[in-house]
C-alpha cells in the first residue's frame, strides 16, 4: 500500500508530465526553445528569401552601382525618377491594368460561375474547360494569343474577315491604341477560371433558405442576382478584386512575352520598366531600378490599404 | 613469428600504400590535371553556326586532353540576362558569347584582355577595334556581317521593275518598286520587329548613311547631329512615304525575325528583304527546317542611292557573335587555350565555307569551299568598291537613347504610327547631346 507521501509524489509527477504534454500540444504554452525550433526554419527561409532581398533593394536604391563599386547618391535616384517620363507612362498603364482589369476578371468569373450554378448543358465539361487556362503558363498563354491576334492569319482577324467585317481587322498588338486592351483581355482569359471556381464555391455556400424564399416571392434571376447573390457574395468578390489588383500591379510575364512594353511604351508596366532598367540598359546599375521597385512596393501597400478601407463593408451579413 | 608476421604485415601495408599511391598518381593525377571549363554560345537554332562551334570545341578537346569543355547553346537574350547576374556573383562561364553592343561587361571589368592568350594576327584588322579598349583586345570576333538588301528576282521582274547593272535603284525607282508591289498585292519589304530591336531601322539608317556620308552619319549616331537636320528629314520623309504606301507587312510589329525570313522566301512572299548578311544562317538551312527553297531566285541589290547623297557606295559593316573570357574565371589557362585554338585563319575559312557568312577571323579566300559559291560571288560583287561604315545604330546608342531607337525607329516609325516630326523630336530628346 503506498503511503500518502508517495501518492503525492506520483500525483505531482503525473501533473508535470501532463503539463509537459499540454505545453507541446498548445503552442501558447510552449517554451521559447520549442517555438524557436518550430519557427526557426521558416523564419530563416523568410528572412533569406523575402526580407533580406526587400531590405537590400531599399538599401541599393540609395546607391549607384557600377560593376562591383557602389557610390552613395542619397535620394538622387528618387529625384531622377520623378522626372522620368517613361516611368510615369508605365505607372499610368499599370494603374489602368490594376483598376480596370480586375473588374473584368471578377465579372467574367462570376458570370461563368452563375452559368454553371444555373446548370448549363455540359456543365462538368465546361467547368474543366474554363479552368484549364489557369493551369497554363504565361508563356503558353502569350504565344497562343499572339497567334490569335496575328494580323495575317490570326483567328480573330480571320473571323472578322469571314463575317464581312474585314475593315475591323487590326494589328491588335501593334497598334498603341489597342495593344494594352488586347493584353488585358488575354490576362482576363487566363484568370477567369480561377475567379469562376472561387465564385462557384461561394455561391454553393449561400444559405438555401434565402434563395428558396426569393423563389417563393417570384423573384426573377436578374433581381435575385442583384439583390441577393451579389450582396451576399460581396466579401468574396472584394477579396478576388484585391487579389487580382495586387497581381496586376506586378504584371510582367505576359507583357514581356507579347509586346515587351511596346509599341511606343503603350503596354509598358512598372515591372517591365524595372526589368529594362536593370538588364536592358547597357549598365550594371541596380540603384535606379531598386528605387523604382521601392517606390512601387510602397504604392502597392498603400493602394491595398486604401482599397480595403474604401471597399470593405462595415455591415456584417449574418446567415 | 611475431616479427615475421609483423614484417609480413608491414610488407603488405607498404604494398597497399604503394598501390594507393600509384592509383592516386594515375587516376587522381588524371582528375587533378583535367580541367572543365564552361562555355555559353548563342545560335541554338542555327545549325551551321552550332556545328562550327561544336567542331572547334571537339578539336580543342582532342588536342588538349587536360581540358574538357561544358558547352551550352543558349538564345542570345538569355545569355545576356543570365550573364549579367552571373558575372557579379562569380558564377559566369569561363567563355561566353557576346556582341560589341553590350559594352557594360567591358566597362564593369568583367572581361579578360585576350592579348596574352590568343594570336592577334588571326583577327582581321577591321574587326579588332570592335573589341579594343585601352589598347587591349577583349573578344574573338567570329561573326561579321554587312547589311544587305536581298530581293526576289522573279517577283521584282513580275511587277515590272528592272534592276540596273549597278544593282542600285534611285530613290524614285525604289519608291516605284514599292508602289508597284503594293498594286500587285505583293508585300514590298519583308520585315518584322516582333523579337528584335533593330530590323525596323535598317532601311532608314542605311539610307541615312548613304545620304549623310560616314562622318555626318557618325555624328548622328553619336548624338552630335540632330534628327531635325534637313538632310535627315529628307530621308525620313522618303521612308515615311514608303511606309504610308504599304511597304511593310501589316503584321510588322509582331512578325519575328525567323518569320520574316519565311515571309520573304516562302509564304506569302515579298519583293525585298533588308537583312544583315547573317541571312544565310536561316536561309541556307534545309527547306524542311524553314530554310530557303533550293530554286529560290535570290538576288542582292544595293540599298537605294539617295538624291544628292554624300556616299552612295557606303555600307554598314559590323562584328556580331564573338566569344569573350570572364575575368574572374578560375580556369583561364584552358579558356585562353580554347580561344587561341579558335582565332586563326584556318577556322575563319571554315566559318565562311560552312556558315556562308563573313568572319572577323582572318581567312584564306582560295581555300573557301562552299555549296553556296554563287551566293558568295554575288555577295562579294555587291561588296566590291564599297566604303564601309563600322557599326549599326545599337552599337552607338545607349540606355534611354537605345530604348527610344527601339520603340520609335525600330517599331513605331516604320509601322506608320508616328510622324517624321514626332519621331525626330523623340530621338533628339533621348539622343542629342545638349
Amino acid at each position: 500500500m503506498p503511503d500518502a507521501i508517495s501518492l503525492r509524489t506520483t500525483a505531482k509527477s503525473g501533473e508535470a508530465k501532463a503539463s509537459s504534454r499540454a505545453t507541446l500540444a498548445d503552442p501558447r504554452r510552449a517554451t521559447r526553445l520549442v517555438l524557436a525550433i518550430f519557427l526557426g526554419p521558416a523564419l530563416l527561409v523568410y528572412c533569406g528569401l523575402t526580407a533580406y532581398p526587400a531590405f537590400r533593394t531599399i538599401y541599393d536604391s540609395f546607391f549607384t552601382i557600377e560593376g562591383m563599386d557602389a557610390t552613395f547618391v542619397g535620394l538622387a535616384n528618387y529625384r531622377d525618377l520623378m522626372g522620368d517620363e517613361t516611368f510615369w507612362v508605365a505607372v499610368r498603364n499599370t494603374f489602368i491594368w490594376s483598376f480596370v482589369a480586375p473588374v473584368i476578371d471578377v465579372a467574367t468569373g462570376l458570370l461563368l460561375a452563375l452559368a454553371l450554378y444555373a446548370g448549363v448543358p455540359f456543365a462538368r465539361f465546361l467547368r474543366v474547360a474554363w479552368f484549364t487556362p489557369v493551369l497554363l503558363s504565361y508563356v503558353v498563354v502569350a504565344i497562343l494569343w499572339m497567334w490569335i491576334y496575328n494580323y495575317d492569319w490570326g483567328v480573330l482577324n480571320v473571323m472578322l474577315r469571314a463575317v464581312g467585317l474585314g475593315d475591323l481587322a487590326s494589328s491588335w498588338l501593334g497598334d498603341p491604341n489597342l495593344a494594352l486592351a488586347a493584353v488585358i483581355v488575354t490576362h482576363a482569359w487566363k484568370w477567369a477560371g480561377f475567379n469562376m471556381v472561387v465564385c462557384l464555391a461561394a455561391i454553393h455556400s449561400l444559405p438555401k433558405e434565402v434563395l428558396e424564399a426569393s423563389d417563393l416571392d417570384n423573384c426573377g434571376w436578374g433581381a435575385k442576382l442583384r439583390y441577393i447573390i451579389v450582396p451576399m457574395l460581396r466579401p468574396t468578390l472584394l477579396s478576388l478584386y484585391i487579389l487580382s489588383f495586387i497581381g496586376k500591379m506586378k504584371v510582367f510575364d505576359l507583357v514581356w512575352i507579347m509586346t515587351q512594353g511596346g509599341p511606343l511604351w503603350a503596354t509598358e508596366t512598372v515591372s517591365t520598366y524595372v526589368y529594362k532598367r536593370a538588364f536592358n540598359w547597357n549598365t550594371f546599375d541596380l540603384g535606379y531600378p531598386s528605387a523604382i521597385a521601392t517606390v512601387w512596393f510602397l504604392v502597392v501597400c498603400a493602394a491595398v490599404i486604401i482599397l480595403n478601407r474604401v471597399l470593405g463593408s462595415r455591415e456584417r451579413l449574418e446567415y | 613469428m611475431t616479427s615475421i608476421r609483423g614484417a609480413g604485415k608491414t610488407s603488405w601495408g607498404r604494398g597497399l600504400c604503394a598501390a594507393i599511391a600509384m592509383t592516386a598518381a594515375m587516376g587522381g593525377g588524371h582528375a587533378f590535371a583535367q580541367t572543365e571549363i564552361t562555355m555559353w554560345s548563342n545560335w541554338p537554332d542555327e545549325p551551321a553556326k552550332k556545328e562550327w562551334v561544336t567542331a572547334r570545341v571537339k578539336e580543342f578537346e582532342a588536342a588538349n586532353k587536360q581540358c574538357t569543355v561544358k558547352l551550352s547553346f543558349i538564345p542570345k537574350a538569355d545569355i545576356y540576362t543570365q550573364a549579367k547576374s552571373a558575372v557579379r556573383t562569380g558564377q559566369a562561364p569561363d567563355i561566353f558569347y557576346m556582341e560589341p553592343d553590350q559594352p557594360e561587361f567591358l566597362a564593369g571589368g568583367f572581361l579578360e584582355p585576350l592579348d596574352g592568350y590568343i594570336d592577334l594576327n588571326g583577327l582581321e584588322d577591321w574587326a579588332k577595334p570592335a573589341w579594343t579598349s585601352k589598347g587591349k583586345v577583349y573578344g574573338v570576333p567570329v561573326e561579321a556581317y554587312t547589311v544587305e538588301l536581298y530581293y526576289n528576282k522573279d517577283l521584282v521582274k513580275k511587277v515590272g521593275v528592272d534592276v540596273p547593272a549597278s544593282f542600285q535603284l534611285t530613290q524614285a525607282q525604289f519608291t516605284d518598286l514599292v508602289k508597284k508591289g503594293v498594286a500587285a498585292g505583293i508585300t514590298p519589304v519583308s520585315q518584322g520587329v516582333g523579337d528584335r530591336p533593330f530590323p525596323g531601322g535598317q532601311l532608314l539608317f542605311e539610307s541615312l548613311l548613304r545620304k549623310l556620308g560616314p562622318d555626318d552619319y557618325m555624328k548622328l549616331l553619336n548624338g552630335e547631329l540632330s534628327f531635325k537636320d534637313p538632310r535627315v528629314q529628307e530621308v525620313m520623309t522618303f521612308v515615311k512615304e514608303l511606309v504610308d504606301a504599304g511597304a511593310y507587312p501589316k503584321s510588322f510589329s509582331t512578325l519575328k525575325l525567323g518569320e520574316s525570313h519565311f515571309y520573304f522566301y516562302n509564304s506569302p512572299g515579298a519583293l525585298t528583304f533588308p537583312d544583315p548578311s547573317w541571312f544565310t544562317g536561316r536561309a541556307f538551312a534545309a527547306p524542311e527546317k524553314g530554310g530557303m527553297p533550293a530554286n529560290f531566285p535570290l538576288g542582292i541589290m544595293k540599298f537605294p542611292a539617295m538624291d544628292k547623297g554624300a556616299c552612295p557606295n557606303c555600307k554598314t559593316l559590323a562584328v556580331a557573335g564573338s566569344f569573350v573570357m570572364y575575368s574572374k574565371g578560375k580556369n583561364k589557362d584552358c579558356a585562353g587555350a580554347l580561344l587561341k585554338s579558335m582565332a586563326n585563319a584556318e577556322n575563319g575559312t571554315k566559318w565562311i565555307s560552312e556558315v556562308s557568312l563573313q568572319s572577323g577571323l582572318k581567312s584564306d579566300p582560295a581555300k573557301i569551299v562552299s555549296p553556296h559559291k554563287a551566293y558568295f560571288d554575288e555577295l562579294n560583287a555587291r561588296n566590291k568598291d564599297v566604303t564601309y561604315f563600322f557599326g549599326t545604330p545599337l552599337l552607338y546608342y545607349r540606355a534611354k537613347c537605345a530604348e527610344t531607337y527601339i520603340q520609335v525607329m525600330n517599331n513605331a516609325f516604320p509601322a506608320g504610327l508616328i510622324s517624321v516630326a514626332d519621331a525626330a523630336e523623340k530621338m533628339d530628346a533621348a539622343c542629342l547631346k545638349k
